[in-house]
């Protein structure tokens, strides 16, 4: 009986992480494909279709995502890890609130934000607006919760004598920032910009009401095509795409960001 | 006492005056209010409004309850998202139990790749199931090749599909979640009944099923909001033919224009969603307060 029981577990456990991993390798797969129908010949394979993807029709929303997402990065971080230490750190009355403010954009699905959003601009007359300007300030709302709560996590672990002993030792309040507090609050900081980066480059629900011809981001270019057709170009832009997030990510965890957030913030 | 006298006055802040404060949270507050407080707003608002008369009115809510497609929007929203959220919180279990108890090298290489998809975004997922449960796809070429059926079986573009594609999609949030809670089960209980000479299934019937509880309901309430929510798996694993809240939502704004039902519709979604994460915090407020119980009664 013990024997069937844990036969059964690693059955179990061998299924499901087939099951996760299925889907990722087909479409690698795919990409591979030797016809213009997506087939699996594992002897027979090309890489002509990620050469394919060098042209204005696949780069040109690529580069759009990219900058969206940089910049969303950049003005999430730097608002969020402000409202972060002033709502964490300096606690006055109402700062719970405050906080739960700053994160309540996470309890309403993308997909509401997106038509709130949508609806706003054009009813006050900003259409003008959709494409980046609004993809870049939507994507914000998203992200903000996220850098928020990693920066909060990481100013509960400082440890508030280390501004005494600057204090002390003669340092004034911008060395104090920038010399304490700033490293030591780095990778609840960094994890928040990398996962700023990941939601926005990879957001549909949002960006799908917010895009305008000749302005889309990349997943949204990629599942307009993919209700028509299912060549394998596409599954060669969605493997170069995850490439790009991994070597996002790598960077920043180089620069000391989750890993270092997981073992304990500031410690 | 003496700690506390201590550390009152001298927290040391790095803005000594409380104008700073604000200055602080106004960039935060400002993009908040304009992009996300005030179009909440005027969308409950538009809820209200009737597009012909200009006035106010509940039309949009009357044409929600009348019209049969809304309310099976609705309600194939609340049955296929209580599918993913079964069938991803069962998958997710053995996963969780091995991350919560073994060590070492394995268990890393099984936590990145439980973890990986999530990187890889909703779009290559959907697009690999869609490679493999299309008319020509994966498994019917090779069931046509085999001569076991003679027409393609029906496995995109419906309810099947979408539930698949979907359990995919919030797997990693449900063996986070479950990891967490079967951390917090102490495996001495577990050791305990095994010296005492209970079989394997006792312990797993007995002991860690029950604890597991609050962990399997909370993963299901996380699991069912994320699938309420999710936008690009239902739009293209169901298409036309399967359409939920959130597909029909961007129908409404994108095609019709139909600003005031859109409204309505995102309302119902948002509603859905408010109930099931408040169960979800009633319900962790619940397991706490238990656990304080019992906790106090030991002592």
């Amino acid at each position: 009986m013990n024997r069937v029981i844990s036969a059964l577990f690693w059955c179990a456990l061998a299924l499901v992480i087939a099951f996760i991993a299925l889907p990722i390798v087909v479409v690698f797969a795919a990409s591979l494909s030797p016809t213009g129908d997506v087939t699996f010949r594992p002897w027979e394979w090309t890489v002509k279709w990620y050469f394919d993807l060098a042209s204005e029709r696949w780069l040109g929303p690529f580069w759009l995502s990219v900058k969206i997402a940089i910049v969303v990065s950049v003005v999430s971080g730097a608002i969020g890890t402000v409202a972060a230490y002033v709502v964490a750190y300096e606690k006055f009355a109402g700062s719970e609130v405050v906080m739960a403010a700053l994160l309540s954009p996470l309890s309403v699905p993308q997909i509401v934000k997106g038509v709130a959003v949508v609806l706003f601009l054009s009813v006050i007359g900003l259409q003008p607006l959709l494409g980046t300007p609004a993809l870049i300030a939507g994507h914000c709302v998203l992200a903000l919760p996220f850098v928020v709560r990693m920066v909060a996590t990481s100013i509960a672990n400082f440890d508030c004598n280390l501004f005494r002993a600057g204090q002390i030792l003669g340092a004034n309040q911008w060395q104090r920032i920038r010399f304490i507090l700033l490293p030591a609050i780095k990778p609840g900081v960094l994890s928040g910009v990398t996962f700023a980066f990941i939601i926005s480059f990879n957001n549909i629900p949002l960006s799908v009401f917010l895009v305008r011809p000749g302005e889309t981001t990349l997943p949204i270019t990629v599942i307009n095509y993919l209700e028509y057709s299912l060549d394998p170009v596409m599954a060669a832009v969605n493997v170069a795409s995850m490439a790009f997030i991994l070597i996002v990510i790598f960077s920043f965890e180089k620069l000391g960001g989750f890993s270092a957030q997981l073992h304990g913030g500031s410690k | 006492m003496t700690i506390i006298a201590l550390e009152m006055p001298g927290k040391p802040r790095v803005f000594a005056r409380g104008w700073i404060r604000f200055l602080g949270l106004s960039p935060a507050t400002c993009l908040l209010v304009f992009f996300f407080a005030l179009p909440m707003g005027m969308m409950i608002g538009m809820s209200f409004h009737n597009p012909s008369s200009q006035g106010v009115s509940l039309l949009s809510y009357s044409r929600f309850f009348t019209d049969g497609l809304s309310l099976l929007g609705f309600w194939r929203t609340t049955l296929m998202s209580s599918l993913v959220a079964i069938s991803a919180t069962l998958l997710a279990y053995p996963v969780a139990y091995y991350l919560a108890r073994s060590r070492g090298r394995w268990r890393s290489i099984v936590f990145a790749i439980a973890l990986a998809p999530e990187l890889a975004g909703v779009v290559l997922r959907t697009y690999g199931w869609l490679i493999i449960l299309e008319d020509r796809g994966f498994i019917n070429d090779v069931l046509l090749h085999a001569g076991l059926i003679s027409s393609p079986l029906p496995l995109s573009k419906n309810l099947f599909a979408v539930v698949i594609g979907l359990t995919h999609v919030v797997l990693p949030f449900a063996i986070l979640s479950l990891t967490t809670s079967i951390q917090g089960i102490d495996d001495n209980l577990e050791r305990a009944a095994q010296i005492l000479g209970a079989p394997r299934h006792a312990v797993v019937w007995h002991i860690l099923l029950p604890l597991s509880v609050p962990g399997l309901i909370s993963s299901f309430l996380l699991s069912f909001t994320m699938a309420a929510s999710a936008y690009a798996t239902p739009a293209l694993l169901g298409g036309a033919s399967f359409k939920v809240l959130a597909t029909m939502i961007s129908e409404q704004v994108l095609f019709y224009i139909d600003w005031s039902f859109a409204a309505v519709m995102a309302n119902a979604l948002l509603i859905l969603m408010l109930v099931i994460s408040y169960a979800g915090i009633r319900f962790e407020a619940g397991c706490r307060q238990k656990y304080q119980s019992v906790a106090g009664g030991m002592k």
